[in-house]
């Protein structure tokens, strides 16, 4: 799957300001970035369900806005959103999947059988959706993108709103469709720990765009060693003299709020070395911290923001406002 | 064959949730009868001439009142195509289920956009002509059905109702059902709130019942109304199942079962080419 300088502009909001990446065979690619960052603007292009404003998505060979129908066939996607027919039965929900995709008879319904049972919702099939716990709604909605058997597999958000034994039960299961069948999964999540986890290779999305990618090693071995974040009474000084100061720093910089990122090899040496150079300049130090460096850390070095504290700002196109909606 | 599928699966759940929700489908049945029971019988009894003798003025001599009750009923059976008022307008409201039921179906496609099912339709393969043909079909299925038991319920309040022309009577009401379950279908696609919607259903049904003739005779209404009437499928509809049920034929004077069959043909076809369009473009903005 290739995405090539992908943009998507609401009336009023840019949501995906040209991304590009492309995603392997039988790899897990996460799209990890906060609320608003525009991952499901562009896994909705992907689905074929918005028109690009700029830039090309190929899927499987074939072009999301010239090829939609063909696109279709390929994927197999689980929304953020709940996308299940509440009144009818969990069983009658694949069923018209199935059908829907071409699949009929014996072999539609044994499918479902199979793929309900994987899911373990096979006591439930006959049950109405509007039953079923958040878990429940979520294993079968991962059980019907599969059942036409998709070479690529969409996940968007596939943990969002569950607690936390229903994540680890999704997260078993993305792990055994890998495993099982050497499934391509792109997804999204604004859970770190879920994209270190599952995926393979993670691009970290921010703003419409996206600021680093690799695999979770990649990405944090561009922070180095150790972080240590000082926050310092003022910087009037200049925060390329403080820079100066802490010059065995692999990076130096500024964060917001008087804080000061510090990239070092070994966080146990390097405080009191910070402390003694601080005393000797006149620096006041009001606050010392140092973390191995995790996706967080990634995020907050690539943005100055820590990924749990960015805003919601969820593009809400506005347009034709006479309409009643 | 897989467009087929698409097609069957679609119905499929129409239907089936119609049949999982039945205490909805008693709401359905019980509004038409209302309108039956309190205005059929409430303005039934005063178009009947056997009250005319009470009227103080008239003299009271045997052949000048048989004369008049002759005239007067003669005068309303001409009005209401030879039959009672009942009767007439018992056949409108057979129709008026139908078309309130179809145009209102169409807000089932809100429902499916506000939990998410309308974009599981969407990514689907099939084509989406064939997937919301499915959706209109199936619904016109349900408004059908009932309005075949309305039919069935007239019969207690008059017995000029004739049932053997039931079935043709039915076709037409399938026609008319996929024609305006195609328009309210495609009109709901285009909104997002249920309030939206509902707005324009009470603009639009009201004025389009009451310029069909279901509850007065076409042939008497003011000019300009009659014009609009003409423009109304809906009167074509009225004209032919009243024709079929009642063995009345009130309407304009070109009007017969099988220009009504053409006329609501034509406007059906057109409202599933107009709600098929939309479906192709629809996307999640709208």
């Amino acid at each position: 799957m290739v995405v090539e300088d992908l943009v998507k502009r609401f009336k009023d909001v840019v949501a995906v300001n040209g991304i590009s990446f492309c995603i392997k065979r039988e790899e897990i690619f996460a799209l990890l970035g906060p609320n608003g960052a525009g991952k499901t603007t562009t896994i909705h292009i992907i689905a074929t369900l918005l028109k690009p404003t700029k830039g090309r998505v190929l899927v499987a060979g074939y072009d999301v806005v010239r090829e939609a129908d063909k696109v279709r066939k390929k994927i197999g996607i689980v929304f953020q959103d709940p996308s299940l027919d509440n009144q009818l039965t969990g069983y009658d929900n694949m069923y018209i999947h199935g059908k829907l995709y071409g699949l009929k008879g014996r072999e539609l319904h044994e499918k479902i059988m199979k793929l309900l049972d994987l899911v373990e919702l096979k006591d439930f099939a006959h049950k109405k959706v509007m039953y079923y716990s958040g878990g429940m709604r979520r294993r079968l909605e991962i059980a019907r993108s599969l059942l036409h058997e998709p070479e690529i597999l969409v996940l968007d958000e596939p943990t969002i709103g569950l607690d936390p034994q229903s994540r680890a039960r999704i997260w078993d299961y993305i792990k055994y469709l890998k495993k099982e069948f050497s499934m391509t999964i792109l997804m999204t999540t604004h859970y770190m720990d879920e994209a270190e986890e599952l995926a393979d290779r993670i691009a970290i999305m921010d703003k419409g765009k996206i600021l680093a990618m690799g695999t979770a090693d990649q990405l944090k071995s561009m922070l180095g060693q150790d972080v240590v974040y000082v926050t310092v009474d003022n910087m009037n000084s200049g925060i390329n003299n403080i820079c100066n100061m802490f010059s065995f720093a692999k990076i130096c910089k500024a964060l917001g709020g008087n804080r000061l990122e510090l990239v070092v090899d070994n966080a146990t040496k390097a405080l009191p070395e910070i402390f003694h150079i601080a005393g000797s300049k006149g620096l006041k130090i009001t606050e010392v911290s140092y973390r191995r460096p995790t996706l967080n850390e990634v995020f907050l070095h690539l943005t100055g923001r820590e990924l749990r504290d960015s805003p919601e700002s969820h593009p809400i196109p506005r347009k034709r406002m006479v309409r009643f909606r | 064959m897989s467009a087929f599928n698409a097609f069957t699966a679609m119905m499929y759940r129409q239907l089936k949730r119609w049949w999982n929700a039945r205490s909805r489908v008693i709401m359905t049945i019980l509004n038409p009868l209302i309108w039956m029971v309190f205005l059929g019988l409430g303005w039934g009894s005063i178009f009947n001439p056997q009250n005319i003798p009470s009227i103080p003025g008239i003299p009271n001599i045997p052949n000048i009142v048989e004369m008049l009750k002759s005239a007067i009923d003669n005068y309303f059976k001409q009005l209401f195509g030879g039959v009672g008022y009942v009767a007439f307008m018992l056949t409108g409201v057979v129709v008026m289920t139908a078309f309130m039921g179809s145009f209102i179906s169409g807000i089932s496609v809100i429902w499916d956009k506000q939990f998410g099912f309308l974009k599981e339709t969407l990514v689907a393969p099939a084509p989406r002509s064939v997937v919301i043909l499915g959706r209109i079909v199936g619904d016109s299925i349900v408004t059908t059905i009932q309005s075949l038991v309305i039919v069935m319920l007239s019969t207690i309040l008059t017995n000029e109702i004739n049932l053997v022309n039931t079935p043709l009577a039915m076709c037409y009401i399938f026609i008319m059902s996929l024609g305006f379950t195609s328009l309210g279908t495609a009109i709901s696609l285009k909104f997002r709130s249920m309030e939206g919607f509902q707005m324009v259903v009470n603009l639009m049904t009201m004025p389009l019942v009451f310029m069909s003739g279901v509850f007065y005779p076409v042939t008497t209404m003011p000019e300009w109304m009659k014009l609009l009437s003409k423009f109304n499928p809906l009167t074509y509809s009225v004209h032919a199942v009243r024709y079929w049920l009642a063995n009345a034929d009130v309407g304009f004077e070109y009007m017969d079962p099988l220009t009504d069959l053409t006329i609501l043909t034509m406007f059906t076809v057109a409202m599933m080419i107009i709600a098929m369009k939309t479906f192709e473009k629809t996307t999640l903005e709208d």
